[in-house]
């Protein structure tokens, strides 16, 4: 069995070969049905791998997957956890140039808004924007919605959201000390942030 | 450069069962081809991927003299001044170089050329898979040497393939021009000059679907018929020298 497996791992695959029959294979990444007929195709270069199914599930089928060469670049998705640069912050809105997505960074440049009321779960009404972002923080936020035709909504109303890294005015990386507030090791100076809760 | 393929087949053909059952008029038979090829024979075809480093996937296609070179960036965000939508957008341009041509002229960007190779693709891209976004296709022609367009396809298709763009299948393009009662494949600037008529099909030679069919000149139904078989034939056989290509990348990369 475990040598079958291994071979059917080893099987290289491109963008339009058969990988088996939609009535006995599901299709994962980089497969796709076809509605015509029922097959399952490669939509990547890569290597075929089979899946098992979870052993609880109904659906008794192996999931077919083409990984492992070239995918395309991150692109953000409603849903995912980005990290972007805060660009400009105006009063209703924030814009961010996002570099990250989960844990891969963009190859070419996307760009966020964070609204006044996706900044903070509670209050949202008296969410000043100067006070909760400056130009150059590096965010976390999560991407709400595919937004208007020029940037992503982004949303930080979360503990774990917000900012993570700040430069202070003399230079600094600063140091947050609550959740509004951050210090700057060097001179003191304490700034307001909508500081993210970050994980040890 | 086509000293450099290795163990790929270099040329390709349409299958053998196509072929019997041409008849080359008896008339005829003394004509021969400028470049000394048999009227069903395709030129020798090099193929490589990611010729552009700068670009997410590159190609670089030589069929005789016809040399291109697809670089395609992306997914990354649509232009500010377009409409929002909802699945992706596929921005194609193809450019000739200044030296392309024998009469050297200005460098140029073919707008013809650039909607043609944008329907043949359009067909091929899973465009649902990166909302909001385009993919860009640039093409360049390095040197034109006849059947550009075909040459041009077949080469972005496996740019976008090389991208990691999610593809329903590769596209193989293939076209026919009518001299006299003669149909000759992949025809050359020469006999592209004085043919009678053209017809160049694109097709995924996977799923056997047509994405995009060109028709020039006086054709008759038999002859239409005919000429489709030839170049469906040779695109199968093409795309199979497209997969080994790709295939050939991934291998080598291993070692």
């Amino acid at each position: 069995m475990t040598m079958a497996m291994e071979a059917e791992i080893q099987e290289l695959v491109t963008p339009g070969q058969v990988l088996g029959k939609a009535s006995q294979l599901k299709a994962g990444k980089g497969a796709y049905v076809s509605t015509e007929n029922g097959t399952i195709y490669a939509s990547l270069t890569g290597f075929r791998s089979l899946i098992p199914p979870p052993s609880d599930s109904v659906d008794q089928r192996s999931t077919v997957e083409v990984t492992g060469h070239k995918a395309h670049g991150a692109v953000p998705q409603p849903g995912s956890i980005v990290f972007a640069r805060v660009t400009k912050v105006m009063a209703r809105t924030a814009s961010a140039d996002i570099v990250c997505v989960d844990s891969k960074s963009v190859r070419e440049k996307f760009t966020g808004i964070i609204r006044q009321q996706d900044v903070r779960a509670t209050e949202i009404d008296k969410v000043d924007m100067h006070l909760s972002f400056r130009p150059g923080d590096i965010i976390r936020a999560l991407v709400l919605s595919l937004g208007d035709a020029r940037a992503y909504y982004l949303s930080t109303a979360k503990n774990e959201l917000g900012v993570v890294s700040a430069e202070s005015a003399a230079g600094g990386t600063m140091v947050p000390i609550s959740w509004t507030e951050m210090q700057c090791p060097l001179t003191g100076q304490v700034e307001p942030r909508k500081v993210a809760k970050v994980e040890a | 450069m086509a000293g450099k393929s290795g163990s790929t087949p270099t040329t390709y053909s349409p299958s053998p069962a196509t072929r019997k059952k041409k008849r080359i008029p008896i008339a005829d038979a003394d004509w021969v081809r400028p470049d000394n090829r048999g009227f069903y024979q395709c030129r020798p075809a090099y193929l490589r991927t990611g010729a552009v480093s700068t670009a997410a996937g590159s190609a670089y296609a030589e069929f005789g003299n016809t040399k291109v070179i697809v670089s395609v960036f992306g997914p990354r965000e649509s232009k500010k001044a377009m409409m929002y939508s909802d699945t992706g957008r596929l921005n194609c341009n193809v450019s000739y170089t200044s030296f392309a041509t024998p009469n050297r002229g200005q460098g140029s960007d073919n707008k013809e050329l650039s909607s043609m190779l944008h329907k043949a693709l359009e067909g091929v891209i899973i465009l649902e898979s990166f909302p909001k976004t385009c993919v860009d296709v640039f093409a360049l022609v390095l040197e034109s040497g006849g059947s550009d367009l075909p040459v041009v396809i077949s080469c972005a298709s496996l740019a976008l393939a090389d991208a990691g763009i999610l593809l329903y299948d590769l596209v193989a393009s293939v076209s026919v021009s009518c001299i006299g009662k003669n149909f000759v494949i992949d025809p050359i600037s020469e006999e592209e000059s004085y043919q009678d008529g053209s017809l160049m099909i694109t097709c995924m030679p996977s799923r056997n679907e047509v994405t995009q069919l060109i028709v020039s000149g006086g054709w008759s139904t038999p002859k239409i018929n005919e000429a489709m078989e030839l170049c469906l034939g040779a695109c199968s056989k093409l795309g199979e020298v497209m997969r080994s290509c790709l295939k050939d990348v991934v291998t080598d990369l291993k070692e």
